[in-house]
């Protein structure tokens, strides 16, 4: 509560600061400290102090679970922050708003990962949403930002409808809105008419999440956007959509599990072929890294399929140790002068250190040992081969991991093994820092995975 | 048949002729018109669940306010008949197709719902009355409520970021 309470006041403090500060390296401050404050104040949360006592009538559920995710994505974005908040002045004047508008998403973030009652869950996904139409468009001179900003907010409004209306007709088969008490109501087996509308609910989650067949907007969006925009809409939230998806079948219908699985291991086997194929044939880093999104969240999706301890836990790590990757390796790309791989050729020569962050968040995207995205896919694998009987679906995640190797590497070739000039724009020290403390947490997380996961015994 | 039963049954006919209508006329502008004899409709079933509050908030809401703005946009983009873009046939097949699946699957599990226990309280109840309504927004929705502000702020803000002039920097 702490943080959903905290990260809406500080939005309209931005919102001020918009109105009233001209200089932006006040508003930039004012943003970063607000982010610390929200990561302090949820932590205290997590450890039993909390500041606001609301009866939330059993609308929100706060459990570790949902404590974790919460504070890992408000440390992404922390990171984030302090990675990319230079770049947003680039984007265009209203920097005051952009940051209002992250910290209103942070709120939804906090709501999707807590959420009991379907009513609090569309809120959550359209305040999520209704900010990011905008932060894709925010780049007004720019037609391909426009377009993408116009078509993304046209589909996602028509997901949404899609999501209402499985809303109503699960409402109409439980008679409730609380996810828990549908669990009750429809714990057997589900009646037609409520599996008509929990497909309905796939399918516009599906698209949030940019899962196939629903994934088509991703790479326009992801590539029109204003590339400091896209770094925080693929990672955190994507995961963020991710949990509300995960938490809502895990509560609501657990029990019928048999009922919907092939659905979703449809849904997943489809997302991990065409992400990683499709990613394959791309030439601008941008462009490869948005098809990238696409095959990890095929990954996540797995999670989903197996529904159980293993894929709980494997789905928090996956969330972290993919959003500090990509993270680190947009800040990067922003920081280019040229997106596509040759645009990458001879870095290692000329800023060897960022050469070699940036080759650690690939390997860990690609799943090396050692780093964090090994442990994350191998508690996804793991909580599969434990559920049993989907080995074809096991084969194409171990298959897709191994082409998504090839195109991860080509970055590294080209940043180490070709000659060539890559300009990038000067980075300060502070950048080169954050960064280290980026590769330095996941090669943490790939030696100690239990770091984190300890947290959700609590 | 009762007063009520023959109201129903022409608000339901009215109501789904009306969408008909609306997808089926070829000028925007009626397609429009329709869309608000379907809401008066959809308002005039409310009222018959003794909901008058939400039949009159759907009325001024939609039929009025967003209506207007719909007529403004079709005028002012002046879409005429003849402009229509051509469609892929293959396209236009594939979305009859899965339209046609859709409509045959929710059916089919119409048919298999059971009888619903609750029956919808026509003419009597008061749940749908203005002080039991404002009773419950404001005791056990007031989470909602509330958080539904900070969606109306963001999209507020969103607004005034995309719609600010740009003011032209020196250089």
């Amino acid at each position: 509560m702490n943080a959903i309470v905290l990260s809406a006041i500080w939005g309209v403090v931005m919102m001020f600061c918009g109105a009233f500060v001209q200089n932006k390296s006040i508003i930039r401050t004012t943003a970063i400290t607000g982010m610390v404050l929200l990561l302090i104040v949820h932590l205290l949360d997590f450890n039993g102090v909390h500041f606001f006592t609301i009866d939330t009538k059993n609308m929100l559920q706060f459990n570790s679970f949902s404590y974790l995710f919460t504070a890992i994505a408000i440390g992404s974005t922390l990171l984030y922050f302090l990675l990319s908040a230079k770049d947003m002045e680039n984007v265009g004047i209203e920097l005051a708003e952009y940051f209002a508008l992250i910290f209103f998403i942070t709120c939804g973030i906090a709501l999707v990962s807590s959420f009991n009652s379907l009513l609090i869950l569309f809120l959550g996904i359209e305040i999520i949403s209704i900010p990011l139409y905008i932060l894709t468009g925010s780049d007004k001179r720019n037609l391909k930002s426009n377009e993408a900003s116009l078509k993304y907010f046209l589909m996602g409004s028509f997901s949404t409808g899609i999501m209402l209306m499985g809303m109503t007709l699960i409402y109409g088969m439980s008679g409730t809105f609380y996810v828990d008490r549908i669990a009750e109501a429809l714990s057997f087996q589900l009646p037609a008419y409520a599996l008509v509308g929990l497909v309905l609910l796939i399918v516009s989650l599906s698209f949030k999440v940019s899962a196939a067949p629903f994934h088509f907007w991703t790479p326009d969006v992801y590539d029109g956007a204003p590339s400091v925009f896209t770094s925080y809409m693929a990672t955190i939230v994507k995961a963020a959509s991710f949990i509300a998806f995960y938490r809502l079948l895990r509560i609501g219908f657990a029990d019928t599990h048999y009922q919907w699985q092939l659905i979703i291991a449809i849904i997943t086997a489809l997302t991990l072929l065409i992400g990683n194929i499709t990613a394959v044939f791309q030439l601008s880093v941008k462009r490869m890294m948005s098809y990238s999104s696409i095959a990890q969240a095929g990954f996540m999706m797995l999670a989903i399929v197996s529904m159980n301890g293993f894929g709980k836990e494997g789905l928090i790590f996956y969330a972290a140790a993919y959003s500090l990757a990509t993270i680190g390796i947009f800040a990067v790309l922003i920081k280019m002068k040229d997106y596509t791989f040759e645009g990458f050729n001879g870095l290692a020569k000329k800023e060897p250190f960022i050469a070699a962050v940036t080759a650690i968040f690939t390997l860990s995207l690609a799943g090396i040992p050692a780093t964090a995205g090994f442990m994350a896919k191998f508690y996804m694998l793991m909580s599969l081969v434990y559920q049993g009987g989907y080995t074809w679906l096991i084969i194409i995640a171990i298959l897709g991991a191994v082409v998504s190797v090839y195109y991860y590497l080509r970055l590294i070739q080209a940043m180490y093994f070709k000659e060539g000039n890559a300009e990038m724009t000067p980075v300060s020290t502070g950048f080169k820092v954050t960064l280290g403390v980026l590769a330095a947490l996941i090669i943490l997380l790939g030696i100690k995975p239990q770091l984190l996961l300890n947290y959700l015994h609590f | 048949m009762s007063v009520t039963e023959i109201l129903f049954y022409s608000l339901s006919a009215m109501a789904i002729g009306s969408a008909l209508l609306v997808i089926l006329s070829k000028n925007p502008v009626h397609s429009v018109l329709w869309l608000i004899v379907t809401f008066v409709a959809i308002s005039g079933h409310y009222i018959l669940l003794n909901a008058q509050f939400l039949g009159i908030v759907n009325m001024i809401v939609y039929a009025g306010a967003i209506m207007v703005l719909f007529l403004f946009v079709i005028m002012l983009m002046n879409l005429s008949t003849h402009k229509e873009a051509k469609k892929n046939k293959w396209l236009q097949m594939a979305g009859v197709l899965s339209g046609g699946l859709l409509l045959l699957v929710i059916v089919a599990s119409l048919k298999g719902a059971e009888q619903a226990t609750l029956v919808a309280q026509t003419n009597e109840g008061s749940i749908g009355l203005l002080e039991n309504l404002g009773k419950t927004l404001f005791t056990d929705y007031v989470i909602p409520f509330e958080i539904a502000s900070v969606l109306f702020l963001s999209a507020m803000v969103g607004a005034v970021v995309l719609g600010k002039k740009t003011e032209t920097t020196k250089s």
